[in-house]
């Protein structure tokens, strides 16, 4: 049998469906007269597994999963893990500081860019960025240890 | 009709504030951007941008916002017609015809007839919002859960109907969004929701983050450089001008598009993605030429245009006079009021008038603007095309950081972004549209609250949709729509499938 990208689809559709009624155990369903905090949860996962099998039994008409193009998962995972290390380092090391290193190691690890261009774009760019936030609109930016 | 008048001079009074005015402005002016750069969506660009207006008033917000919406369909057909890239997803149309025309000398004379169609279809479709909204708006005080039930329901239907995917796809995703909406406090019995102890979960997750991430971030996780080439036609300012044969050719297809696009605008869908996709069908269907479309005909390019920008206008009559968002770009809208303490709905017109009239008359100045900012600034958009996009990306990944943290300081929230970005790549691999994901986040509470309600209301009895009138009407157009959607399946005739045909056939 051919795996098919529905069958994928579709078998995480069930699966979400049935971890939402695994964590709905404490949350009371209630009546039809007086539905409770576990109704409409419970109405919805119902139809999320309905679906997902559903896409399942049809996954015919989609196309085999080997066929999927992945030519761009190796970006996408290094801008995951590059913006991802951004996030964690955010609200401790700074906005300013943050940021030039991410655009940095963007163009640097993902684009494979010139090391001096690169460090002075990604520095240029996070300050002008910080001017339009931090000054012209009063957007309060995280600091970090170094007072900016 | 006079007291429409009277409200609408009123309207004027409040978006020719200077300040008012220099917000739709910036609006525009953003949003023709956000439409010229490829990987940066109406949707990304209004959800990233949505902090930057906390510091303003409701009117200020909504105007700056919604010019964002209506300047990005205007800045999209730029990329389609000078690099053949549609700058966001309702200009893939124009990109055939209209690029053909750039290859054959007549880039200026495309983009023209693409920024006087879309503002002739922008100003007819705000001439009649200005007409219908209101009425429509009293009609929806005489509704109570049950209609809200009705009507939520019938625009969750629609939209699976009008998707450009399966209406099982869509139907998926939009449980998915129902889902996602309902973490957090349960608003009638206080009980946490799948909150996993993370205080932050308590008030729900927010659209911004998973806008940003699922059409933001998950755009750029999808598009690598190497993918993004392309050669840009830059236009002389002297050959912007149509000669007389190109005016008349385009002038009964931007009469069409503009009546075809209000319609579609109003249902709930990709509205003003599918306008511009039939606009292109009918006018090749009415054309003596058709075949010249394809080759650099010009009713190829003020059709689709005009549809997308009369439908981008429509979309604003539900979602002003039910509080019902027909797509995602208007539900951010209707979360960025709610951010303001203006909830978008009947009540709208009468509880904040300044925010509703100001809004509206807004939108005919900012059409004005865009047209006089879409042409002279040509240039300028040619040189922002040239910034290669290596660059570009992850200047929009800061900016995607920048505003989700700043819509409440909350670094859960930018995790939630990034995670929406992994879940959009794989829904993109997979072939779901994310649209309805946000759509049903949206609702979500409306939607739990009205049926809750309703069934509190009737002591547990479902018949209470199918007594009372304009419930019961809303509930028979949904059972058809099913219906119509069954015969499909059975039949294995799928308008969508032929549409994507034409699609392929065309772009071909």
């Amino acid at each position: 049998m051919i795996v098919r990208a529905d069958h994928v689809a579709g078998a995480a559709f069930v699966a979400f469906g049935l971890g939402v009624f695994a964590l709905s155990g404490d949350l009371p369903i209630g009546g039809l007269s007086m539905p409770g905090s576990g109704f409409m949860p419970t109405l919805v996962a119902g139809l999320l597994v309905l679906f997902g099998v559903v896409l399942a039994l049809r996954a015919g008409e989609s196309a085999p999963l080997a066929d999927i193009d992945w030519s761009d998962a190796k970006h996408a995972i290094l801008v995951i893990l590059i913006a991802g290390a951004a996030i964690a380092a955010y609200t401790w090391a700074g906005f300013i500081v943050t940021m030039a290193l991410m655009v940095f190691a963007f163009l640097v690890i993902v684009e494979r860019r010139d090391l001096i261009r690169a460090a002075a774009y990604s520095i240029a760019a996070t300050l002008i960025a910080y001017g339009v936030f931090a000054k012209g609109l009063n957007a309060p930016l995280p600091i970090g240890p170094f007072g900016f | 009709m006079e007291a429409t008048f009277a409200s609408l001079l009123h309207g004027f009074a409040v978006a020719l504030q200077p300040d008012n005015v220099w917000y739709a402005f910036l609006g525009c002016l953003v949003g023709t951007l956000v439409g010229v750069l490829p990987g940066i969506g109406p949707l990304s660009g209004i959800s990233i941008l949505l902090p930057v207006t906390f510091g303003l008033n409701a009117t200020q917000a909504v105007i700056m916002l919604a010019g964002i919406y209506y300047g990005s369909q205007y800045g999209g057909s730029t990329t389609s017609i000078l690099m053949r890239i549609p700058g966001e997803a309702s200009s893939v149309m124009t990109c055939i015809d209209g690029h053909a025309m750039a290859r054959k000398g007549r880039a200026g004379a495309a983009l023209c007839i693409a920024a006087v169609g879309s503002w002739i279809a922008g100003t007819f479709g705000i001439v009649v919002l200005t007409v219908v909204a209101p009425p429509l708006a009293n009609i929806a005080l005489r509704f109570g859960p049950p209609e809200y039930t009705a009507l939520l329901v019938l625009g969750l239907i629609f939209l699976a109907y009008m998707s450009s995917t399966s209406l099982i796809r869509t139907l998926t995703m939009a449980c998915t969004g129902l889902m996602l909406g309902m973490i957090g406090i349960d608003n009638m019995t206080g009980h946490f929701r799948y909150s996993f102890d993370l205080a932050e979960l308590g008030d729900g997750i927010g659209i911004v983050p998973v806008a940003v991430g699922l059409f933001g971030l998950g755009e750029i996780l999808a598009t690598p450089s190497t993918k993004v080439v392309g050669e840009v036609i830059a236009p002389r300012l002297r050959e912007l001008l149509p000669n007389r044969q190109e005016w008349r050719e385009s002038a009964l297809p931007i009469a069409r598009g503009s009546v075809l696009g209000f319609i579609i605008g109003i249902i709930p869908g990709s509205a003003h993605i599918i306008s511009s996709f039939l606009s292109y069908a009918l006018e090749k269907r009415v054309s003596k030429h058709p075949e010249e479309f394809g080759k650099g005909a010009v009713a190829g390019v003020a059709g689709p245009e005009s549809a997308n920008n009369a439908a981008s206008t429509g979309a604003f009559v539900p979602m002003l006079a039910l509080g019902l968002p027909t797509g995602p770009i208007t539900a951010v809208l209707i979360g960025a009021l709610m951010i303001h303490g203006v909830a978008a709905g009947p009540q709208l017109v009468n509880e904040h008038p300044d925010v509703f009239w100001g809004f509206v008359a807004s939108m005919y100045v900012g059409n004005l603007m865009l047209l006089a900012l879409n042409l002279p600034l040509v240039g300028l958009f040619v040189t922002v095309l040239r910034i290669p996009y290596a660059y570009l990306y992850p200047l929009i990944i800061m900016f995607c950081i920048i505003g989700v943290y700043e819509v409440s300081h909350s670094i859960v929230d930018v995790w939630i972004m990034l995670i929406m970005g992994v879940v959009g790549y794989a829904l993109r691999k997979f072939g779901f549209d994310p649209a309805p994901l946000v759509l049903g986040l949206v609702i979500a509470p409306m939607f739990e609250q009205s049926l809750r309600q309703s069934l509190i209301m009737s002591n547990g009895n479902y018949m209470i949709f199918f007594q009372r009138g304009i419930a019961l009407v809303l509930i028979a157009v949904s059972i058809v729509l099913l219906l119509l959607s069954a015969v499909s399946f059975v039949l294995r005739k799928d308008w969508r499938a032929k549409l994507a045909e034409a699609e392929g056939g065309e772009g071909g």
